[in-house]
C-alpha cells in the first residue's frame, strides 16, 4: 500500500477524484460541438482533448493504482512495464501513422472485398 | 515442532502450504488447453456472423469444461493459502521481489502486446481507408450500389447524449471499481481491526468490484444488441425516436456490406438539422443537377471488425475479470484473505487495472471519436 499523500490526503482517494474529473471532461468535450478545424497534430479540438486526458488518466491508474510509484519494487517494475513500449512505438508510429501511403491508401491485398486469398 | 509428519501428496497439488515450497500445479495447462479448444471451435461455428456448424458446439462446450476443471484445481489449491510460503525471486534484476508479482507483470506485458496490435490495426485502417461521412458529402456514390468506407462507430455512438450513455456509465464503473479493488486491498492488509470487520469490509468491496465489472457488460450488452426504450418526455430529444437503437438493430454488423444510415440519406439530412453543407461538393452536385441525392449505401465490414475484435477483446478480459472475482469473494466472505496474504488482491487487482486501463484508451478513440 501507498506510504505517501497526494496534498496531505489518501493518493488512492485523490486518484479516483482526478480521474472521475478527467472521464468527465472527456464525456462533455464530445458531447458539445468542438471546432472542426486542424490543431497541432490532431485533426480536431476533440481528438487533441481526447488524447491530452488520456495519456494523464493512463499515468495515473499506473503510477498509483498499480504502484508503479511509491513502493520498493516500482522501478524495476516500471523498467518492465515499459519493456513493451519499444514495440508499440513501432507498432503504432511506423505501421498505424507513418507507412507510405498510410494516409492516401492501402494495398489492394489489404482492402475490404479482398477476401479470397 | 513434532518430529511427526502426516504429510502426504495430494491429487489437488501444491495446497498444503505448510510444508513448505509448493509444487507445481496442472492448472495453467489444463486452461490453456481449454481455451485452445474452445477458441478453435467456436471460430468453427460461425462465419460472417452466420451460423454455420453445430457439430462444433459439443467441442466448445468440452473446452468451456475443461477450463472449468482447471479452474477448480487451481482454486482448490489457493484456497487454503495462507500467505505462510510466498516465493520470491532469486535472480537479477527482480531479486527479493514476489515470483508471483513478476509473473502478473510479465503477463500484463503480453497483454500490452495484444492490444497494441488491435490499436495500431484500427489507426491503420481508420487513416487509411476514407471515412463514410467524407465519401457521402464528397458525392462520389451512387443509390443503389455501395461504397467501401470507414465508418467509425463512435459516429453511431456519440451522435447523442442516450446512445453515449452505456459507454459513459461503464467508464465511471471501470473507474471505481478500480477504487473499489484498491480499497479491497488496503482492508485486507490492515493489521489494526478484527478479524470480522475485515473480513466484512473485504467481502464489500470485492462484491462491488463484482457488482460493476457485471454492469459492465450488461451495458455492453444493452450497447451492441438490445437498445433501450426513453420515457415519453425525452422523444423529441432522440429526433422524435421513442427507442435507443442497439449497434446491432442500427445494422453495425461485421457482415455489413450493404449498411444505410439516416446520416447518409439527403433527405433525412433536408429535413433534420442544419441539412446539407453548403460548400460540400454533393450540395453543390445536387445543386447543378449532376447528382440525384438519396441513401447512400457502405460497406462497412473492415470498421465494424476492428471495433467489435478490440472491445470484444477487451469485454472478454472483463469476463475474465468476474469469474476471478466471484471466487475471491467468496473467498473474503469466508474470511480467506488476511494481512499475510492479501497479496492475492494486488496481484489481481493489477490485472483489474490493466482491464481499466485499456479502457481508458479504448473509450476515446473507438467510442468517442
Amino acid at each position: 500500500m501507498a506510504h505517501y499523500t497526494i496534498m496531505g490526503r489518501d493518493p488512492y482517494w485523490m486518484n479516483f477524484y482526478g480521474l472521475m474529473i478527467l472521464t468527465l471532461i472527456e464525456v462533455l468535450a464530445v458531447g458539445y460541438d468542438l471546432p472542426e478545424e486542424k490543431i497541432f497534430i490532431f485533426s480536431n479540438y476533440t481528438l487533441m482533448i481526447l488524447t491530452v486526458i488520456a495519456i494523464p488518466k493512463f499515468i495515473m491508474i499506473g503510477m498509483i493504482f498499480m504502484h508503479l510509484y511509491g513502493s520498493p519494487d516500482s522501478g524495476i517494475l516500471t523498467v518492465t512495464a515499459l519493456f513493451p513500449a519499444f514495440f508499440i512505438i513501432i507498432m503504432v508510429l511506423f505501421i498505424g501513422l507513418t507507412h507510405p501511403e498510410a494516409t492516401t491508401g492501402l494495398p489492394e491485398w489489404c482492402r475490404p472485398g479482398y477476401y479470397n486469398i | 515442532m513434532s518430529s511427526y509428519d502426516d504429510h502426504h501428496p495430494s491429487g489437488w497439488g501444491p495446497h498444503d502450504w505448510g510444508h513448505g515450497a509448493p509444487h507445481n500445479s496442472w492448472s495453467p495447462l489444463i486452461m490453456s488447453i481449454g481455451i485452445g479448444v474452445f477458441l478453435f471451435s467456436v471460430a468453427g461455428v460461425y462465419e460472417w456472423g452466420e451460423f454455420i456448424d453445430a457439430s462444433y458446439i459439443g467441442v466448445s462446450i468440452a473446452g468451456l469444461a475443461i477450463i472449468f476443471i482447471g479452474l477448480t484445481v487451481w482454486w482448490r489449491q489457493d484456497y487454503t493459502f495462507d500467505g505462510g510460503y510466498e516465493p520470491r525471486s532469486m535472480g537479477t534484476p527482480f531479486r527479493g521481489i514476489e515470483v508471483r508479482k513478476v509473473a502478473v507483470w510479465v503477463f500484463l506485458m503480453s497483454e500490452m502486446m495484444v492490444f497494441t496490435s488491435l490499436f495500431s490495426t484500427y489507426m491503420r485502417y481508420r487513416f487509411g481507408i476514407e471515412s463514410c461521412e467524407s465519401v457521402f458529402m464528397s458525392g462520389e456514390w451512387v443509390e443503389g450500389s455501395s461504397v467501401t468506407c470507414f465508418e467509425p462507430a463512435g459516429h453511431l455512438i456519440a451522435s447523442s447524449w442516450f446512445h453515449l450513455a452505456p459507454g459513459a456509465i461503464n467508464t465511471f464503473a471501470l473507474i471505481i471499481s478500480s477504487f473499489t479493488i484498491v480499497q479491497a486491498l488496503r482492508y485486507a492488509g490492515m493489521l489494526d481491526i478484527d478479524e470480522d470487520r475485515r473480513r466484512k469490509l473485504v467481502t464489500r468491496y470485492l462484491g462491488t468490484t463484482w457488482f460493476l465489472a457485471v454492469l459492465f457488460l450488461t451495458l455492453k450488452m444493452i450497447e451492441w444488441f438490445l437498445g433501450f426504450p426513453l420515457p415519453e418526455f425525452l422523444h423529441e430529444y432522440n429526433h422524435g425516436d421513442s427507442t435507443i437503437k442497439s449497434l446491432y438493430a442500427e445494422g453495425y454488423l461485421i457482415n455489413a456490406d450493404s449498411y444505410q444510415h439516416k446520416y447518409y440519406n439527403t433527405d433525412y439530412v433536408a429535413s433534420h438539422g442544419h441539412g446539407l453543407d453548403h460548400e460540400s461538393a454533393l450540395y453543390l452536385m445536387m445543386e447543378e443537377g449532376t447528382h440525384s441525392g438519396g441513401q447512400m449505401m457502405a460497406n462497412i465490414r473492415v470498421s465494424a471488425s476492428t471495433f467489435y475484435v478490440t472491445t470484444g477483446t477487451h469485454g472478454a478480459h472483463v469476463l475474465g475479470g468476474i469469474i476471478g472475482l466471484t471466487y475471491m469473494t467468496y473467498k473474503a466472505s469466508r474470511g480467506g484473505y488476511t494481512p499475510d496474504n492479501a497479496v492475492s488482491i494486488e496481484y489481481f487487482g493489477l490485472y483489474w487495472h490493466f482491464v481499466d486501463l485499456v479502457w481508458v484508451i479504448v473509450f476515446p478513440f473507438f467510442y468517442l471519436y
